[in-house]
């Protein structure tokens, strides 16, 4: 039993800290996403379409696409500029809003075609 | 006057061709060039592994940013090992196809 408890000490670390990571507050992204809106648009769904529709997307790879901008694993001028003064609980914030809002026309996609 | 209405209405043409052609994809060449992307984007909830996150949606995603995107793992601003092979693969055609027939779709 003794020689099992560092073993339960670390997957209870591992579970909380994946669900750390996974935790945001829409209420607070909300706050923190008016900047984002002038190129993404109010509602998520740009007018340009030279940026990302992120109203529809999945929480957690909005959340990725923001942390490999701010460690410049994902390079965009933009983007990064963005994304260098948030902290991590201001990304998980965004995200949790962004993937929030109503009307989202983003999708998985369906009926692979025939391969040739 | 009417030469400079005619500079201007030739200007006007050419802007309008370098727009339209701009977003030159065949969306029924795109169709078929997509049968690899359903290995993963087609699988409703699929996660990427280490670190954990659900592949992105791209079913209805801005053209210009999806060839931007596929562009971006040909170059290596983006580094994504499977996404960089599927993009080395694919020639600028067939990601402005790609990406007309994914913009055109209407989850």
């Amino acid at each position: 039993m003794n020689r099992l408890f560092p073993l339960f000490v670390l997957a209870t670390t591992l579970a909380v800290s994946s669900l750390a990571q996974a935790a945001g507050n829409a209420e607070a992204g909300k706050a923190l996403a008016a900047p984002c809106t002038a190129c993404h648009g109010a509602d998520g769904n740009p007018t340009d379409p030279q940026y990302p529709r992120l109203n529809g997307q999945y929480r957690d790879y909005l959340q990725e696409a923001m942390l490999q901008y701010k460690n410049g694993k994902r390079k965009n001028a933009i983007m990064s500029g963005f994304m260098q003064p948030m902290t991590e609980q201001n990304i998980a914030d965004l995200s949790a809003y962004f993937a929030s809002l109503p009307g989202g026309k983003l999708g998985d996609l369906s009926h692979p075609p025939a391969a040739k | 006057m009417t030469r400079s209405l005619l500079l201007a209405s030739l200007l006007a043409t050419a802007a309008f061709a370098a727009t339209t052609a701009h977003a030159a994809g065949d969306k029924e060449a795109g169709r078929l060039k997509t049968y690899t992307c359903h290995g993963c984007h087609g699988v409703t909830g699929y996660k990427n592994a280490y670190p954990n996150y659900h592949v992105p949606r791209i079913a209805g995603q801005n053209f210009e940013y999806l060839v931007a995107a596929l562009k971006g793992y040909q170059t290596g601003d983006r580094s994504h090992p499977t996404m960089r092979a599927q993009g080395e693969s694919l020639s600028a055609q067939d990601i402005e196809d790609i990406a007309a027939y994914l913009a055109g779709l209407t989850p």
